[in-house]
């Protein structure tokens, strides 16, 4: 193929602007006489939901590359899309070399066949012949610990078993692409010491491996180079390490940069008779920041436009750790810091001398009403996001914050 | 190692029926390991094994011949043969299209996995259906000579209207089996259309006692034609005749042309379903 031999020989892997939508019905539509009865009244209406955006990926022969990203950012529609599960709803993808994924652990498995059929049929489903599969059997078999029970039905098989089949199978070949999606929690941990190794073998042959994983220890030390994806884009794409840092500890990512830009709709309300134009975290440079340490100085700047004169307002803010837990919630009116009547625009400041809170992503919200009345001039939600790491000294890891407190001891 | 064809580009593909056709042929080995192993569980769970295949419609046939002969007083010469030979094309049609719903329904999972012809699941359903027609061939051998009927030279050419019903099953099954995919209610649906057509299809009566004026309603169910051109080597022991055996070639191309291209329309959706 002519973009093979062109200055990208040596890919094996290829995708240009790659996207992949789904459709998924607004309502669950489960019956064949529902959606007839929708589609003759032309209500058949269904969401877009972009897997993957605009995707543009090249992998030398011979890479391992980590994949990393929270659910549902698109990681396994990314290894489908490589092993032709899914076609590209836009974009192209070139493959040179046979693809092997890992099945799912049981998928293509029969209960009431016994294991010898089922690593044939196994084995038929990758694509592989009958005589292959001869010459194989005895290497599966030693391999996942298997030869008591192989001509027993799988029924009779642990789960753990099946597991150990399922991988054994998958693995025994030289394939030039491998894809893992998650595969290395299988079995007891001699199996998953064994399977790693296994994994750890195909580089030595010189296999182009795709690594998806949670487990972001596994990525740093199996690859060289790393693509973090966030809902559907690849956010970072650059050395292991580096990104899984990123990751873990710096950036934010694209879902800062874009929560930052303000909040929504639904994260917004109020009557704007003042209006909160903009809000800015710093650090206590005054400098805009979105990470900070334990014990670090932060300030929350909150620019305001009273469109006509209104009388003393309170202004607030809210933070809230990223799994809902509401830390604060101090306003003017608490804290006896009266406001004069406000019009025209101007700056309400809060400063934190220092941040209790411990290791985590954190959401501020911020909102000015009236004092004495319960009118809502306007209310951000938790949009406005940072991170608090593990820095500058405090190693405290349990619970929610640090108070601070100081260890003494005396001997009687 | 042919998982996947050395050299992909979602770019540039062939006609989406001609790839399949190629896949399928590519996938035969996998073809030949599910029908195995269709027809192996099959046995597994049944203490008969396969001479169920063979007692089915024997059971079946002794029962309407009971029913038939001295309730209804259908007097048609062997009888017996007349029911037994519809029953094995009709069951062998029947058990397809199901067969086929059922393997898509657990190939789904594996098509979200890994790349396989999609269509393999609906054609494996009928070369399962083939394989156990085949074994049913040799009790309604049994009951002709038994009841005097003779093997004529005609059913040299059984193979052509058996080839016609497996082409109309395939395409009547891959257009199910994707719907089956989407809808669950389809599978239910289908059991009691089958039911219905099965009443309506000269099967187990005679043509003949249906009134001279609702005739035509046989000449629009694409079973008839199947079934004539297949019982009639057997029952009468002649060539089918060129009326029925044109329209049953034209109705199985047909409804694999159209089955194959509504499945190949559709398939691409179903790994999309999350």
């Amino acid at each position: 193929m002519d973009w093979r031999t062109a200055s990208d020989r040596d890919a094996a892997i290829r995708l240009d602007n790659v996207s992949v939508c789904y459709r998924m019905p607004r309502e669950r539509v489960a019956s064949l006489k529902e959606h007839a009865m929708r589609w003759l009244q032309r209500r058949t209406q269904s969401d877009e939901f972009w897997a993957l955006r605009d995707a543009n990926l090249s992998v030398e022969r011979g890479q391992v590359v980590g994949i990393i990203g929270k659910n549902g950012a698109g990681k396994s529609t990314l290894l489908k899309v490589i092993a032709r599960v899914l076609r590209p709803t836009t974009g192209r993808v070139r493959i040179a070399g046979a693809v092997a994924p890992l099945l799912e652990v049981g998928a293509g498995f029969h209960p009431e066949l016994t294991g010898r059929e089922n690593i044939f049929l196994n084995g038929a489903l990758l694509g592989f012949t009958r005589a292959e599969m001869r010459a194989k059997f005895d290497r599966i078999v030693d391999f996942a610990e298997l030869w008591e029970f192989i001509d027993a039905p799988l029924r009779t098989f642990s789960s753990g078993m099946v597991a150990r089949l399922g991988f054994a199978i998958a693995t025994d070949a030289e394939p030039d692409i491998l894809l893992l999606d998650e595969v290395l929690s299988v079995g007891d941990a001699a199996f998953q010491r064994k399977s790693f190794e296994r994994i750890l073998s195909f580089r030595t042959f010189g296999a182009t491996i795709l690594f998806v994983s949670h487990n972001l220890d596994a990525v740093k030390s199996m690859c060289e180079r790393t693509i973090w994806l966030d809902r559907g884009r690849i956010a970072a794409d650059d050395q292991a390490s580096a990104v899984v840092e990123e990751y873990q500890y710096g950036g934010l990512g694209l879902e800062t940069r874009q929560r930052a830009a303000g909040p929504t709709a639904e994260q917004r309300w109020g009557t704007r008779r003042i209006e909160i134009a903009d809000v800015r975290i710093k650090n206590g440079n005054g400098a805009e920041e979105a990470i900070f340490a334990t014990g670090d100085s932060l300030t929350l700047e909150i620019d305001y436009w009273a469109h006509q004169p209104t009388a003393a307002p309170t202004f607030g803010m809210g933070i809230h750790r990223h799994d809902g837990v509401h830390l604060t919630g101090p306003n003017t009116t608490f804290s006896n810091f009266p406001l004069p009547t406000l019009e025209g625009r101007g700056t309400v400041t809060f400063a934190i001398p220092r941040l209790p809170m411990l290791e985590g992503l954190y959401h501020i919200s911020v909102s000015v009403h009236a004092t004495n009345d319960p009118e809502m001039y306007d209310y951000h939600d938790r949009c406005y996001p940072f991170r608090v790491v593990n820095a500058n000294g405090c190693r405290e890891r349990y619970g929610l914050v640090s108070v601070r407190g100081v260890w003494s001891h005396t001997r009687r | 190692m042919q998982t996947v064809s050395d050299f992909y580009d979602s770019a540039q593909r062939p006609p989406a029926m001609l790839e399949e056709l190629r896949e399928v042929w590519r996938y035969r080995d996998l073809l030949a390991q599910l029908i195995e192993r269709n027809i192996k569980v099959r046995y597994k769970r049944s203490v008969l094994g396969l001479a169920w295949t063979m007692l089915n419609p024997l059971l079946m046939m002794a029962i309407l011949s009971i029913v038939f002969s001295n309730l209804f007083r259908i007097t048609l010469e062997h009888y017996p043969v007349y029911v037994l030979s519809a029953l094995v094309l009709w069951n062998f049609f029947s058990q397809a299209t199901l067969t086929a719903m059922t393997e898509l329904a657990w190939g789904n999972s594996l098509l979200q996995r890994i790349y396989v012809p999609r269509t393999i699941f609906a054609i494996s359903a009928v070369g399962t259906g083939l394989i156990n027609l085949l074994f049913a061939l040799a009790p309604l051998a049994v009951i002709m000579l038994a009841i005097g009927v003779p093997l004529r030279p005609a059913l040299i050419l059984l193979p052509v209207p058996i080839l016609l019903t497996a082409m109309f099953a395939l395409g009547v099954g891959l257009a199910l089996s994707i719907l089956a995919a989407s809808f669950a209610d389809v599978v239910d649906i289908y059991h009691v259309a089958l039911t219905a057509w099965l009443y309506l299809t000269p099967i187990i009566y005679p043509q003949e006692i249906v009134p001279a004026h609702l005739q035509w309603f046989f000449r629009l169910n694409p079973m008839y034609y199947l079934l004539e051109t297949f019982r009639q080597p057997i029952y009468a022991g002649v060539l089918p005749a060129l009326e029925t055996l044109a329209p049953a070639s034209a109705i199985a191309v047909s409804a694999l042309v159209i089955g194959w291209w509504f499945f190949a329309r559709n398939a691409d959706g179903l790994a999309y379903r999350i």
